[in-house]
């Protein structure tokens, strides 16, 4: 059974419908890279997954571990083990980078029924990972995202990731932006969350992130609809022809 | 014209205090407030906020004969409990000597002085250097070097019947003095209450005055607290007011900076919710230069209510260097909720650095979608939002010994503003 499992979804915002009929599977232990143009519906599927209340859902049916995902709010989806990776993440003064990890840690696992994680224990795993992914630990004590550059932002949002070892995790042009320093150290994060019982979602614009991860699958999302799918070779031919041949193709 | 007490009655109840009675300061204080009456909403610095509470509580409080009640102990030793301080305890106007240690501290000269003239030009003060028992004189000499800080806690009790208390001090710190002071208002009863307070602090060459304002009122109280701090060459204040109570709060903060190269903090935070009113209205004078000058006041606004934020800086012909900055920040979580800000810079010296700017806005739509996609519920989110926005001033507190008890205070406060919701 798919993990994620979407059906013929249409979804509007305001008057505007941004996804057309999108159908989409994904099982645990896959990484399936979405990839398309600008406004073809890319960040609107990621947002409507983790449930922005921006989006409308139409029609057609959006379904996580067999269960329905439109009642759920999105704090229950993430607790749920959703995980969105904001293309922007948002900077937050005066709330501590540390704190809002300890708090979503707690989040999830009084959800699943375990205890929380006290201070020592957070330290300690929060530490571990930060090292992992090559992020100074004085991070830790600044201000969610304040200040931070563009690769800082997104390691500390696969920092984030690392944390709260979500089912599906949808990583929204995690790659846009970097220097390829910073490009490496995310890839590597992800590749090391890469896990049988974890999908990945990569949301992108360029191949260039999927020379470091390695889809299973690639989609190609044209004005709301996947027009093709294939594997990674698609992302090849994709760079290649430009995305005007993926569309003309699927209308041909 | 301006509302006014009823003479016979004030000048009866004047006649009982202690000190002379009607002395001749008294008696032109009593002069001039029978003049000019209460402010009301037709003098400009007053447009905003209505005193007629005040006047109410003062004119029952008149006609039933003036002082009577004695203050609460229980309540003033639980409050002392919460603090590793030295302490000035003043209740319902009157300083309690038994439970003052501030006064006998080394390094301090206390005394209680008469009523006399000060440089208050107002008809509060009129009405407070009448009503007054005497006049709190505190000299800080540079000898004295605690760390703790002196808290001139001014407790109010009213249970039986409404109560109108005035509080008068003058501190003076000497050359190169250092000081630390936390002005606590709190109130006890559910009886109305007006508060009147008065403090003039000059700050010698090159001393440092630390002052935190922590203001904790009853709902039913009304509190007019006026500070008038003088600044000498080199001398620096670190101001810092805390508004989370009472029903109508008005404060004046004026600074009058004499002396070259002297340095002003004035940062703040109010929160109001349903039903209070706060007004904050700060003055500083700069009449000489180089000075710098830096403010930052946020408002947390809940609910039907009202805050008033003015800041007034001129800088005068010659205070050239003088480099200034003011801020004010409003955060609004509800549409009935009203604020009025305007800053009031006027400038009249050539060599000057000045910036102000006043802005009103309501919670980011995106920061609280951020903190739901980690799980994070939105009644909580709201509160780590509005938390962190009160936090970025509240991190200035000059008295790190207060951090944790003022974080606490102010959390619970925007707890109990949100409606208690823990989702």
């Amino acid at each position: 059974m798919s993990l994620l499992d979407i059906q013929n979804l249409h979804v509007r915002i305001g008057d505007a419908d941004i996804l057309r009929g999108l159908t989409l599977a994904v099982a645990a232990g896959e990484v399936h890279a979405i990839m398309g143009p600008n406004g073809s519906g890319k960040s609107t599927l990621a947002n409507v997954i983790a449930g922005h209340e921006d989006y409308e859902i139409v029609s057609g049916s959006l379904r996580y571990d067999g269960k329905d995902l439109a009642p759920l709010a999105p704090e229950e989806r993430a607790r749920e083990g959703i995980f969105l990776g904001f293309q922007y993440p948002v900077e937050i003064p005066g709330v501590n980078n540390a704190y809002l990890l300890k708090a979503a840690v707690n989040a999830r696992r009084k959800h699943q029924g375990l205890p929380e994680i006290d201070a020592f224990e957070f330290l300690k795993l929060a530490r571990a990972r930060m090292a992992e992914l090559g992020i100074d630990p004085k991070f830790l004590n600044r201000g969610v995202n304040e200040g931070f550059s563009g690769g800082e932002k997104k390691r500390n949002e696969i920092l984030q990731l690392a944390m709260l070892e979500p089912r599906l995790a949808i990583l929204d042009e995690t790659d846009s932006g970097l220097d390829i320093d910073a490009l490496r150290a995310v890839a590597a994060g992800v590749n090391g969350l890469r896990s049988p019982d974890r999908a990945i979602v990569l949301v992108t614009h360029y191949q260039r992130l999927l020379d470091y991860v390695e889809p299973d699958y690639v989609h190609v999302l044209s004005e709301g609809r996947i027009v093709r799918s294939g594997d990674k070779s698609l992302a090849l031919e994709l760079e290649e022809k430009g995305y005007e041949w993926a569309r003309e193709a699927a209308t041909a | 014209m301006n509302p006014v007490l009823p003479l016979d009655t004030l000048t009866r109840v004047v006649r009982r205090l202690p000190g002379g009675g009607l002395s001749a300061a008294r008696q032109a204080a009593l002069a001039s407030f029978a003049e000019r009456g209460f402010p009301s909403l037709s003098d400009e610095d007053w447009k905003y906020t209505d005193l007629t509470p005040a006047i109410d509580v003062s004119r029952e409080w008149l006609a039933a004969g003036g002082p009577a009640e004695t203050p609460d102990p229980a309540g003033i030793l639980a409050v002392r409990a919460t603090l590793d301080a030295h302490w000035l305890v003043i209740a319902n106007g009157e300083l309690q000597e038994a439970q003052s240690n501030a006064l006998t501290l080394p390094g301090i000269r206390a005394r209680r002085g008469h009523v006399g003239e000060t440089r208050f030009e107002a008809p509060l003060s009129d009405l407070n250097a009448a009503l007054s028992h005497d006049v709190l004189e505190l000299t800080i000499g540079r000898e004295y070097r605690d760390e703790k800080p002196i808290v001139l806690l001014v407790a109010d009790a009213a249970t039986g019947a409404p109560i109108a208390s005035q509080v008068r001090i003058a501190v003076r710190l000497e050359d190169s003095a250092v000081a630390s002071f936390v002005e606590y208002h709190v109130s006890s009863g559910n009886e109305r209450h007006y508060s009147n307070t008065f403090i003039e602090t000059d700050v010698a060459p090159d001393a440092c005055c630390r002052w935190v304002r922590v203001q904790e009122r009853a709902p039913v109280h009304t509190q007019t607290a006026r500070l008038d701090v003088r600044l000498d060459h080199g001398a620096r204040l670190e101001h810092f007011g805390i508004d989370l109570g009472g029903a109508l709060t008005r404060n004046d903060l004026r600074v009058d900076v004499v002396g070259r190269h002297a340095q002003v903090t004035l940062d703040g935070v109010y929160l109001a919710g349903p039903g209070q009113h706060v007004d904050n209205h700060t003055r500083t004078e700069h009449r000489v230069g180089p000075a710098r000058s830096r403010q930052e006041y946020r408002g947390v606004l809940s609910g039907r209510c009202r805050a008033v934020w003015n800041g007034k800086a001129i800088i005068h012909p010659g205070a050239d260097g003088t480099d200034l900055e003011q801020a004010n920040h409003n955060l609004l979580l509800s549409g009935d909720a009203e604020i009025d800000a305007k800053p009031e810079l006027e400038i009249y010296a050539d060599d000057v650095k000045a910036a102000h700017g006043a802005t009103v806005g309501q919670l980011d739509e995106r920061a609280l979608f951020y903190l739901q996609s980690r799980g994070i519920g939105p009644a909580r989110a709201k509160r780590i939002l509005t938390r962190a926005f009160a936090a970025t001033v509240l991190d200035k507190l000059p008295l790190p010994c207060l951090r944790e008890l003022v974080g606490d205070k102010v959390e619970a406060r925007l707890r109990g503003m949100a409606g208690g919701a823990t989702a």
